[in-house]
């Protein structure tokens, strides 16, 4: 009898100690971040610490991709009932639209850049992440060894001028270019330049991605397709890894630019965290992917800018607590001196923001910035593409980049991507 | 337990032991696989507002999909080399292994272990072996078909899923081997010894025989591992080079993630299990009735 009643004590105090655990965690709001940014995945594990450092009453935890992209991700944790209460959505927004809070009463709406806002139904549901953009990137002290300090790249607006620009860095004994094979590179952004510089008009644009939906576009017969794919031809030839185009990799490329080992590079300033941490002292600029022969041609002189992906808070699945915690994340995010200060400086990103008191001091986001003022931009176009469609453009320019596939088949399978 | 007469009593000794693992495979396995089953006839996707009952659609979209069929073949192809290839290394490390070497505890922990390392830390680190130390180790040593990364060539890309998916697998059906070599009885070995019969005799004519109990477990945990291979596939070429090498779990998965076709990714489940299954069976169904008694 009394062997049983020790027992039974005995687990009664087990059960116990496990209810003090979540007792415990009432006072503090426990929240969810899922960004799919892995470029910057060590400052943002510093910039949480330092929020939650901040503030005592909530807890705000990253979530890790091992590898998937955000999308897969935070698709399965909707599906399993357990969405994170703050995402970071690029264009499958659309869908999700009427799971987001309303975020429109915020204090920081106020200061937003226009139209960097995703909108829906009269509700502002997404805050612009960064203004972001991509064209080939150059390394600034190649080019003047190359070219000598008066050089301004930036006159360069055609194909021809660009290969003979690539013929004296070869000579010099510098790679021209280093082309990254990645199907988000190739199938999203490098396709994007071909998208938005069929037309000046974004009515016309969005027309044109609905024709190639509908299978109405002969590509080979598209004069905006036929000059972007002789530019691309131009910079396979040019590849620093011409012998194995499908094998280098996103770091590879990094060094290659950083270290001055390559003097071009199709990629984002995303990357600039990565290129300074590889090597801090280089400056870089942007140049234009020139698809024509013609300065005057629209798509010559502009580099892609848009904003790549919004915070959204989730309403359908996440208590009150939880959407005011994120909410409080944003606000210290744009507001707080902490906060701008990883926002500029540990991000590098560009803010939407008009409240900012530092602004970006490098050369490569004053690149962008001054593409920006003179109104040089091309619409991200890629952020309408259907979901799915980029990795098949992507696996598609790898094949032709790889000689795996001829002019014609690429072109056929790039035109079976939007018309199946 | 064994004096029990009435359903009653069965079914409280079932019920004490078990009644909740019973109740468990049911909610995690049973229950979802009905509310798939079910979702194939809808449109839902698994979070939409709205549900609609669309009959046969879903397989249909599944059938008429090529790359479905591109897929199903390439698994094909995968599973007959990677379970022909598994087993046969297995059942020649297991014979090494019981035969009359040193250190034979030390060569099982060891041929064992790959399989103890999850699928993506392994597809990751074959991953930097195969792009990175053996490309070096071609340019340094001039061996040309290593000067170039086997995962940037589909063909090369398909044999590194090979060699990986053997690598892992080798040790886990070594094991099975070396149990059911260990239990064969001696008496019969020494029968055949006094017979006259020689080493090979023996390993074909009697040892074989006597083990295809281990051949049936053994085949049977091949093939369902080589056809739902999906950690390897997604970390060491994540479909690549240019989806040539997306075997069919990964090819479900990103039509359902990737593509957001949750219907027809859920159909595609559906007749993988199928197939799946009535391989599975018919294997094992087959290799009963070629068992022997000692």
């Amino acid at each position: 009898m009394l062997k049983k009643l020790t027992m039974f004590l005995l687990v009664f105090a087990l059960v116990f100690t496990l209810n003090t655990g979540v007792m415990a965690q009432d006072e503090v709001t426990e929240i969810q971040l899922l960004i799919g940014k892995p470029e910057i995945a060590e400052q943002l594990e510093a910039m949480v610490e330092a929020f939650n450092n901040e503030n005592d009453d909530i807890e705000l935890e990253l979530i890790p991709l091992a590898g998937q992209n955000a999308y897969q991700r935070f698709t399965s944790m909707y599906a399993s009932g357990n969405a994170p209460t703050l995402i970071n959505m690029g264009s499958e927004i659309n869908e999700f639209s009427d799971r987001l809070l309303d975020l429109s009463e915020m204090e920081i709406a106020d200061y937003l850049v226009e139209d960097t806002e995703y909108n829906y139904q009269d509700k502002i549901i997404g805050l612009p992440l960064t203004v972001e953009a991509f064209g080939l990137i150059y390394n600034k002290d190649v080019i003047t060894d190359v070219f000598g300090d008066d050089y301004d790249l930036s006159q360069i607006n055609t194909r021809s001028e660009l290969e003979d620009v690539f013929t004296e860095i070869e000579a010099a004994g510098v790679n021209a270019i280093t082309v990254s094979p990645m199907d988000w590179s190739l199938g999203a952004h490098l396709t994007n330049i071909m998208f938005a510089a069929q037309s000046e008009s974004t009515e016309e644009r969005h027309e044109f991605l609905e024709a190639m939906d509908n299978g109405e576009v002969k590509l080979s017969e598209n004069k905006v397709f036929n000059g972007w794919l002789k530019t691309f031809d131009l910079l396979a030839e040019y590849n620093a890894h011409q012998s194995s185009p499908l094998s280098p990799t996103y770091d590879d490329a990094v060094l290659e630019l950083a270290n001055g080992e390559a003097a071009f590079w199709f990629m984002g300033n995303w990357a600039l965290p990565q290129l300074k941490e590889a090597n801090a002292e280089t400056e870089y600029g942007f140049l234009s992917y020139p698809i024509s022969n013609n300065p005057a041609d629209y798509g010559n002189n502009e580099i892609s800018v848009g904003v790549p992906s919004y915070w959204v808070v989730d309403e359908s699945q996440s208590t009150k607590a939880e959407q005011e915690a994120a909410k409080e994340f944003l606000n210290w995010l744009i507001t707080s001196e902490t906060g701008q200060d990883y926002y500029i400086n540990e991000f590098n990103f560009i803010p939407a923001f008009n409240n900012f008191e530092i602004s970006p001091q490098d050369n490569l986001s004053k690149s962008i910035m001054s593409y920006m003022e003179q109104g040089n931009t091309l619409e991200w176009m890629n952020n309408y593409y259907p979901s799915g469609y980029f990795p098949d453009m992507g696996a598609a320019l790898q094949k032709y980049l790889s000689g795996y596939a001829d002019q014609e088949q690429f072109t056929q399978e790039f035109m079976n991507v939007w018309s199946k | 337990m064994y004096n029990d007469k009435t359903f009653l009593e069965k079914f409280k000794s079932f019920s004490t032991f078990a009644l909740i693992p019973l109740l468990v495979f049911f909610a995690v396995v049973g229950l979802p696989f009905i509310f798939g089953l079910l979702m194939t006839f809808t449109d839902w996707t698994g979070f939409g507002q709205t549900i609609n009952f669309t009959g046969l659609q879903n397989y249909r979209v599944a059938f008429d999909d090529p790359e479905f069929w591109n897929s199903l073949r390439l698994t094909f192809k995968y599973v007959i080399y990677s379970v022909i290839i598994t087993n046969l290394l297995a059942f020649s490390l297991a014979l090494i292994v019981t035969s009359k070497i040193k250190a034979k505890n030390f060569f099982r922990a060891g041929f064992f272990t790959p399989n103890l390392i999850g699928g993506v830390i392994l597809g990751f680190i074959w991953q930097f072996v195969f792009s990175r130390i053996l490309v070096h180790a071609g340019e340094f040593m001039q061996i040309p078909f290593l000067t170039e990364s086997w995962l940037v060539d589909p063909n090369r890309a398909f044999w590194a899923l090979v060699i990986v998916g053997v690598w892992k697998n080798s040790g886990y059906m070594m094991l099975i081997y070396i149990a059911g070599l260990m239990g064969l009885p001696k008496s019969v070995m020494e029968a055949a010894a006094i017979d006259g019969a020689g080493g090979l005799q023996k390993l074909l004519k009697i040892k074989l025989p006597l083990m295809i109990p281990s051949f049936t477990i053994s085949l049977f945990l091949t093939l369902q591992r080589s056809f739902m291979v999906f950690d390897i596939n997604i970390s060491l070429t994540n479909g690549g080079p240019f989806k040539m090498t997306e075997l069919i779990t990964l090819h479900i998965y990103n039509d359902a993630f990737l593509s957001q076709n949750f219907g027809s990714g859920q159909a595609k489940a559906f007749i993988l299990f199928v197939i799946v299954a009535v391989i599975a069976v018919s294997q094992v169904s087959i290799m009963k009735k070629m068992e022997v008694e000692a």
